[in-house]
């Protein structure tokens, strides 16, 4: 559904037009029917990459293809869908003008128009007394709403959302999640961005994490999260000095626990235990979450 | 058919957001307001009374078109890029160009609208002074009328590659340079034949009058105000060229606004 190849993109600002690289070398694919999740610092290229996704920023190279298509061709965005970082509208027109507005962009009109529009404030439980004031009165959650909202009308095969959590009260997260959670069932392609990765976590089949511009980890969470080594807490019914413990094991504060920091010294451990008559009473595997990697990573890109 | 469904939308669109503009209604009333006085002015004046209201309110309905070209019209566009509203209209499958020519008919029908409007007022304030209502004057204000298209479509060509206050100051510049080419080439023809113009800067200051009105659109071409105030009949074919004209100006800066907007990047 998406395909992006070595892409670079270039800023030039300032009256000397200096430039910034804000994309290195970029390159990960999104295929049809997945929730994919694209994680990163502020600045990161999260909405640089969008951006050149849906045609709104040209690339200095690389190769990207939306559905098959380059999103320079208006064809692209046929079948897209795409909610921006804080979404800005129209503030003279109520929710549901600018539904209707742009529901008629993407060649709605009349009885199917309207279904449309209530279903997707339906299904983002917006359909409320609001949705006919003007958008100048709405709060951000509002706005994230019909932003949303808009980018569903057309029932696209692929919804690109910047930042939809963004705004949002707890209920309100919850209710994004399960729209995309919902709208994923029905067979859409979701690539979304988000601060909040405990939400990425829960709904997404693959994730990217881009820092400083570069892709550093892209794969399913299990994937990621493996790969940067998984600990293992073990709780013995006696007490294991120190100093006999095998190469890779470490105390763990209390004198029954130890942590064994691969699979390697797990293995150590527990012939150490066989060896000496020792029961294992509790064994945890622990994995870094998706922030404790992207900190590192933040950190490993600072350095 | 599809393009021309966006054109259509993104137009309705635009002339709901100008009518909504309150720039918009100070040049309307300011027009409504000078047309009034130019009745006061004609009794004042010790010209024919119908000659100072023609004149007066044909000026009126050229000057405040091109006031709400500059002051609606290169808002429309700087306002969507600022306000970040081009990023979602943008994303759907419309064309760049399709979303600015939606954007120049749009503004064109609001002038069109305040064009009817004053004609309408122009037309019942001549029946009530007396003064004599032909119909050549609505030759007069269509012409005006293809004047402010081409000036529009400037107007949106500047605003799709520069900021507010340098687009309004390119569009007047284009104006006032539409409007006087003619004249300085004359002035210069005039000085060449009399001897005036032999060395190398008078050659320069030739060649750059000859330049100015070969590329400036020549927008003196649309005010008849003359003719048609005097009932002096225009050339046959006169409207059918000027329109063509027109057109093929507008073809031109729309093509290059929406080539120059497709290579823009929106952050």
């Amino acid at each position: 559904m998406i395909q992006i190849e070595n892409l670079h993109k270039t800023y030039h600002s300032g009256f000397l037009m200096k430039p910034k690289l804000a994309l290195k070398d970029v390159s990960f694919h999104v295929d049809a029917g997945q929730v994919y999740g694209f994680i990163g610092p502020n600045g990161a290229g999260k909405s640089t990459t969008i951006k050149v996704l849906t045609g709104l920023l040209n690339f200095d190279s690389g190769k990207v293809l939306v559905n098959g298509v380059s999103p320079r061709d208006v064809k692209s965005r046929t079948f897209l869908g795409y909610s921006p970082e804080q979404p800005y509208f129209y503030d003279y027109l109520t929710g549901r003008e600018l539904l209707k507005f742009y529901g008629r962009l993407v060649g709605l009109d009349g009885a199917e128009l309207d279904s449309r529009i209530g279903w997707a404030l339906e299904l983002l439980h917006a359909n409320k007394d609001w949705i006919d004031r003007r958008l100048r009165s709405y709060s951000k959650g509002m706005m994230q709403r019909v932003g949303i909202a808009q980018a569903i009308l057309g029932r696209p095969k692929l919804l690109i959302l910047d930042e939809p959590m963004s705004g949002l009260d707890p209920m309100g997260r919850r209710d994004v999640r399960e729209a995309i959670q919902e709208l994923n069932r029905d067979g859409v392609t979701i690539f979304y961005s988000s601060h909040l990765l405990s939400d990425v976590e829960s709904i997404s089949h693959r994730v990217a994490m881009i820092v400083d511009g570069k892709i550093v980890r892209e794969g399913t969470i299990d994937e990621i999260t493996e790969s940067c080594g998984v600990e293992y807490h073990v709780r013995t019914r006696q007490a294991i000095l120190a100093a006999d413990l095998p190469e890779g094991v470490t105390p763990a504060g209390h004198p029954q626990e130890c942590v064994c920091a691969d699979d390697a010294a797990r293995d150590r451990l527990l012939g150490f235990c066989l060896q000496n008559g020792i029961a294992v009473e509790k064994m945890d595997h622990k994995r870094p979450s998706l922030e404790d990697i992207l900190t590192e990573e933040i950190a490993r890109a600072e350095s | 058919m599809q393009s021309l469904k966006h054109i259509a939308i993104i137009a309705q669109n635009t002339f709901r957001e100008s009518i909504r503009d309150k720039i918009l209604y100070n040049i309307v009333f300011l027009a409504i307001a000078l047309t009034l006085f130019s009745i006061v002015l004609g009794e004042w004046s010790v010209f024919d009374r119908s000659y100072v209201i023609k004149s007066t309110t044909l000026s009126v309905m050229s000057l405040s078109g091109l006031l709400i070209s500059i002051f609606v019209g290169i808002s429309l566009v700087q306002k969507e890029i600022q306000r970040r509203t081009v990023l979602t209209l943008l994303s759907k499958p419309i064309s760049r160009a399709a979303f600015i020519i939606g954007k120049y008919f749009g503004l064109l029908a609001v002038v069109a609208v305040h064009l009817m409007i004053l004609t309408v007022l122009f037309y019942l304030m001549l029946l009530v002074t007396g003064a004599e209502p032909t119909a050549s004057l609505l030759t007069a204000i269509y012409l005006i009328f293809c004047e402010m298209a081409v000036v529009i479509a400037v107007a949106l060509l500047f605003s799709s590659f520069s900021s507010t206050i340098l687009s309004a100051l390119f569009t007047l510049g284009v104006y006032f340079a539409g409007h006087l080419s003619d004249q300085l080439l004359e002035q210069v023809k005039f000085a060449s034949r009399m001897g005036e113009l032999n060395d190398s800067s008078s050659i320069l200051l030739e060649k750059t009058a000859v330049v100015i009105h070969a590329v400036f659109p020549g927008l003196y071409r649309f005010n008849v105000t003359t003719y048609v105030v005097h009932n002096v009949a225009l050339p046959d074919m006169y409207l059918l060229w000027n329109s063509l004209y027109a057109l093929g100006y507008v073809g031109v800066f729309l093509a290059i606004a929406s080539w120059w907007f497709s290579r823009r990047d929106f952050l």
